[in-house]
């Protein structure tokens, strides 16, 4: 990425003692979709960084139809997160977070994604279950979001249309194809969620 | 918090050492650290993974004082970070980077840089955002480690 010097923070101090360097503002997309279905792949093929992994906590809600207190149980697991970042400028950063995904658990990621601009779902159309979690916890919580089949070896087994239909997708969510292991391609799944979250920031601004 | 596995405490030696994503943190190590605490300490939610942290003048002043994972936060926070980058190149858990973190900044030798809780709806932002990825070419280069 071409790195603009701003006026602000552009210059950096030559005199003796050490200034601490004034931080970014930090701005986070979440990714997340089921194991193995291309979450690092995509967040290594854009991260400037080589992508990292820290462990993070997540709440996990047992989920179940014979539930029938609606009190799910709660437990608390630590899973690996691996994420990247883009330098937008010396002022801005955006981070990636591929966050983990659980088989037969909802789960809650509320202290990854608070204050995320958006997320992405990645999809393995072999494995339409492992991303029903994602989609619902973005629903719910109303972050901005779109869905994206990962094209394994540049192939999707099914049409999008039926894709939507087996994941209950709403029409106003994007539901695109992509491919985790090229930069133009991940760029591009992003931008559909950053222009989600755009255009409702400037519905919820009209008059 | 669930119990991670056993993967020696290394970051001590060589917090930059590692190339590849990192494996998982020590199991007892942390709650030594923090002597079991897991969040702050006070009532603020957690800071979020992405929270800028950066050593103080005072921090980078008494480096040499400090030992251990202090001595090693502080240090890496020359350039500012976020927590969840300093929790992997220190390989320490998220949690207890926040909480020494969050000691550290009480004795003045960091400083925290909260993000504001608007600004995923920021207009002006999300702008900047979308057209700073728009000029992120089609490929990339060898990943940098590190900047």
């Amino acid at each position: 990425m071409v790195f603009v010097p701003s006026p602000t923070h552009g210059e950096h101090s030559v005199t003796g003692t050490e200034q601490p360097p004034q931080p970014p503002l930090p701005v986070k997309l979440v990714i997340a979709g089921g194991f193995g279905v291309g979450k690092t792949t995509a967040v290594g093929s854009i991260s400037e960084i080589r992508p990292l992994t820290t462990e993070a906590a997540i709440t996990e809600v047992a989920a179940g139809v014979d539930d029938l207190t609606h009190t799910p149980g709660k437990t608390t697991t630590t899973v690996a997160m691996d994420f990247g970042c883009i330098t937008i400028d010396p002022t801005l950063k955006l981070y990636l977070f591929g966050t983990p995904g659980q088989d037969r658990f909802g789960f809650m990621w509320d202290d990854l994604v608070e204050g995320a601009l958006g997320g992405l779902v990645i999809v393995d159309t072999r494995r339409l279950d492992d991303c029903y979690a994602a989609v619902d916890y973005f629903e719910h919580k109303g972050i901005p979001f779109a869905v994206a089949v990962n094209a394994f070896d540049g192939e999707v087994q099914h049409n999008l249309d039926e894709v939507r239909w087996a994941l209950d997708v709403a029409e106003h969510v994007p539901l695109i194809v992509f491919d985790a292991r090229r930069t133009g391609s991940v760029r591009d799944a992003l931008l559909v969620v950053l222009e989600v979250a755009l255009s409702r920031a400037e519905a919820a601004e009209a008059p | 918090m669930g119990v991670g596995g056993a993967a020696p405490h290394e970051a001590a030696e060589d917090p930059w050492g590692a190339r590849e994503p990192v494996g998982r943190a020590s199991a007892i190590r942390p709650f030594l650290l923090t002597a079991g605490r897991v969040t702050g300490g006070g009532t603020a939610p957690p800071i979020p993974v992405e929270t800028q942290i950066v050593a103080t003048e005072d921090g980078l002043l008494v480096l040499g004082s400090l030992t251990f994972e202090h001595h090693e936060i502080v240090a890496a926070c020359r350039r500012p970070q976020s927590v969840a980058e300093l929790a992997a190149r220190l390989r320490l858990h998220l949690n207890v980077v926040r909480v020494l973190t969050e000691d550290l900044r009480a004795a003045g030798h960091l400083a925290i840089h909260r993000p504001n809780a608007g600004t995923a709806q920021d207009i002006s932002v999300l702008r900047r955002v979308i057209d700073g990825l728009r000029a992120v070419p089609d490929s990339r280069g060898t990943l940098r480690d590190r900047d």
